[in-house]
């Protein structure tokens, strides 16, 4: 089941179009990576999925019904941009949060407390935000963020600040909070984390949705019928030699042992076995292995090539 | 508790802990008082050095009835040119009087000083030569028993207005009613700017540091600009209601006992209509205006009027600062825009004195109905004692008025605190009102 749809949203500022016609489905307990350049949009969709701002068209649904502001005491989110009050005390700030949330006082300090100590952070109660490092109001941020045990969290670039150790302390918890039953959505630039934690992503280009599904499925499709061949000679020859069978060539770095490395592009209708023999009249083949797109090279090249469609 | 409860009593709470809002809503008052009676006091202690006047008397009779005081002393003058008389040890100034004094319509006086010369000063000397004067050419006419005459046609009368339309008979001071008007109208504007201000630099504060984003994401933008403005507001109305309960201490038991028993008495005496008990030694507008400060009652009903209209226009001008606040990033960018809120609170600031001059003018009047003015103006009117319904209507017209702002600031709330960037024009702030 869904916990999320948005159904053909679109919003326009003044000077610009900041989504067109958008629509994508998060499916309940899993973690959803919302991707795209910077302006693409993504900032303004999480803010329609937080009731914060309308939409000139379209709708959301949240668990079957149409959001409201009810629900947003369902919706933990972190923005990219983190802010607390400068000048109240950690805690005081914490249960404030909470309880606009919707918790209660004494359940607010209660759960605190709980995650206080879990992050090491007790001691941290009564002083102010202004005394505390980036890091360390991150910390709280988070916190804040998870608190009501929501059922949609939205994270907004939620590594950035972090150093390594609290990085995985955080990845965890993210994880944790999934295995609990929590859907989250991530929003990132950051694609070696998307490969490790996202089950599913949508990558926003220009204020549309490019490209959107399973990650696997996609690394496995996306870049489908490539190949990374290996070899010592004369690389021109061999892209001569391959020039009937493939075809959208880029030469690799070396690898460890100096050799030269080519990716290309089968041919729809060409075999494998004819490519080889091929390669193998021009140059020594030292290896060949089918290629797995890393979420980086698909997110460069379906937003270049989606530019390139536009021109 | 409603989540704009929960903003009102972060907003309410943040502010009333701080150290300088206990300081000064403590030691103002006591600030005030001391800015009332400390010259008095030092009036009394510090004996102010004598004038030393020396005349050189042409016409050869005013010199013998001028009269020296404690502050002002008259010496014939031994020689003959100003220059030398001037010089002596011991003068200050002289005075010059030519010969024709007596005869002439307009005679001018010379006044040649060593130094700067109080207004109190000269107008005491012309004063005086203006009554020997006056008392010589009366001598002109041989008129028998003079003196006597003169004294029994003397006349000292005051003015006492009492409102005839009103149940009970109270007496009025317009003078008192004037300053207190005016006294209250200045409270007001302070407030409003200072008030209103914090309201537009917390929300620059928020947008700054991007505590903004979280909060909405909870509470709906409106909730947190009407939760910021209504607690800020609860913090003035906390503020005002301090000081006036120090006030109405002050006056029901530090006035008394700081006041004469006689000048009391006088108090009493004016308070119940008989003039004639009252000793000549005091002034009868002074004792007034201590009768009417002395009467806890009519303080409180007027500080009442006074926190009612000060929420009521707060509401209206924090709602224009707070849209102010929203569409900048840093509070250089705000100076422009909140001309818009300072240019009316001045406006009324100006408007009230006109209709502290003249209550019952019609620019007193439409002026206190119209809701960016009415706050101040309509404050100015109040000690003068005005219909209920007037102050009904303005209160009214103020309300919608501020309904209407709170709904247009609420508009360019909502989009300007997601702005960064670029300062908006007012075409620009127009057009967000109408963003869905």
């Amino acid at each position: 089941m869904d916990i999320l749809q948005v159904e053909n949203v679109s919003k326009a500022y003044s000077s610009h179009l900041a989504l067109d016609n958008v629509s994508l489905n998060v499916p309940a307990g899993e973690v959803y990576g919302l991707l795209g350049p910077n302006g693409a949009g993504k900032t303004t969709l999480i803010r329609i999925i937080n009731h914060i701002t309308a939409p000139d068209s379209g709708r959301v649904i949240f668990e079957g019904h149409q959001l409201t502001q009810a629900d947003v005491e369902h919706i933990g989110y972190l923005p990219e941009e983190r802010g607390l009050y400068k000048k109240m005390k950690v805690g005081e700030q914490a249960v404030f949060f909470a309880r606009l949330k919707g918790l209660s006082k004494q359940d607010a300090v209660r759960e605190l407390r709980k995650w206080f100590e879990k992050f090491d952070i007790l001691s941290w109660w009564d002083k102010k935000v202004e005394e505390l490092s980036k890091g360390m109001a991150q910390k709280v941020q988070f916190i804040v963020t998870v608190l009501h045990r929501p059922k949609l969290l939205i994270f907004d670039e939620p590594f950035s600040g972090f150093d390594p150790i609290n990085a995985a302390l955080l990845k965890e918890e993210i994880l944790k909070l999934k295995d609990e039953g929590s859907t989250v959505i991530f929003s990132t630039h950051n694609m070696s984390s998307v490969e490790e934690i996202c089950d599913n992503i949508t990558l926003i280009n220009k204020s549309r949705n490019i490209l959107s599904g399973n990650v696997d499925e996609i690394r496995r499709q996306y870049f489908g019928n490539r190949y990374d061949i290996t070899f010592g000679g004369d690389a021109r020859t061999l892209m001569e030699r391959l020039q009937p069978l493939a075809g959208d060539f880029s030469l690799l770095e070396p690898d460890a042992q100096g050799r030269q490395r080519l990716n290309f592009h089968l041919n729809d209708g060409a075999s494998l076995r004819d490519a080889i023999s091929a390669a193998n009249e021009s140059v020594v083949i030292a290896g060949l292995n089918e290629s797995i797109a890393s979420m980086n090279d698909i997110f460069i090249r379906a937003v270049k090539e989606d530019s390139g469609n536009q021109v | 508790m409603s989540k704009i409860g929960i903003v009102i009593e972060r907003e309410y709470m943040e502010r009333v802990k701080k150290k300088s809002f206990i300081i000064t809503t403590i030691i103002m008052p006591v600030l005030m008082l001391a800015l009332m009676v400390l010259p008095a006091i030092i009036m009394n202690f510090v004996d102010s050095s004598a004038t030393t006047v020396s005349v050189i008397d042409n016409s050869k009779c005013i010199l013998p009835g001028l009269k020296s005081s404690k502050s002002l002393t008259f010496l014939p003058a031994t020689d003959a040119t100003v220059d030398s008389a001037l010089i002596r040890d011991g003068v200050d100034a002289v005075l010059v009087i030519p010969e024709n004094i007596l005869t002439a319509n307009r005679a001018s006086l010379k006044f040649y000083s060593n130094g700067p010369s109080s207004i109190s000063t000269e107008s005491d000397i012309t004063g005086q030569i203006n009554d020997i004067i006056e008392s010589e050419r009366l001598k002109t006419y041989n008129i028998n028993n003079l003196d006597q005459i003169l004294e029994s046609v003397k006349s000292d009368v005051s003015l006492t207005t009492v409102r005839a339309d009103k149940d009970s008979e109270e007496s009025n001071s317009s003078a008192f009613s004037y300053g207190v008007g005016i006294a209250m109208t200045f409270v007001l504007y302070m407030f409003l700017l200072i008030y209103g201000q914090m309201v537009m630099t917390s929300i620059i504060e928020e947008k700054g540091n991007r505590v903004l984003e979280v909060v909405v994401s909870s509470v709906k933008p409106a909730q947190l600009m009407m939760g910021k403005i209504v607690g800020v507001a609860l913090v003035a109305v906390t503020q005002i209601l301090i000081w006036g309960v120090l006030l109405a201490v002050m006056s029901a038991y530090l006035l008394p006992a700081l006041i004469p028993a006689d000048a009391m008495a006088d108090v009493a005496a004016v308070q119940s209509g008989h003039f004639d008990q009252v000793s000549d030694t005091s002034s009868i507008e002074i004792i007034q205006a201590v009768g009417m400060l002395g009467n806890v009652g009519h303080i409180i009903s007027l500080i009442a009027l006074m926190t009612v209209f000060l929420i009521f226009g707060f509401l209206l001008y924090s709602s224009i600062f707070a849209a102010v606040g929203s569409s900048v990033d840093n509070i250089q960018d705000a100076s422009q825009l909140t001309s818009f809120a300072v240019f009316p609170i001045i406006f009324g600031l100006i408007f009230a004195m006109v209709a502290a001059a003249d209550p019952m003018g019609s620019v007193a009047f439409w002026m206190s109905m119209f809701p960016l003015t009415s706050p101040m103006v309509m404050v100015a009117r109040i000690p003068f004692g005005i219909p209920a319904w007037e102050i009904i209507l303005s209160l009214v017209l103020l309300a919608a008025g501020f309904l209407a702002m709170v709904w247009l600031a609420g508009k360019i709330y909502r989009v300007g605190i997601f702005m960064y960037g670029k300062k908006p024009t007012i075409k620009e702030l127009m057009r967000w009102v109408s963003y869905k």
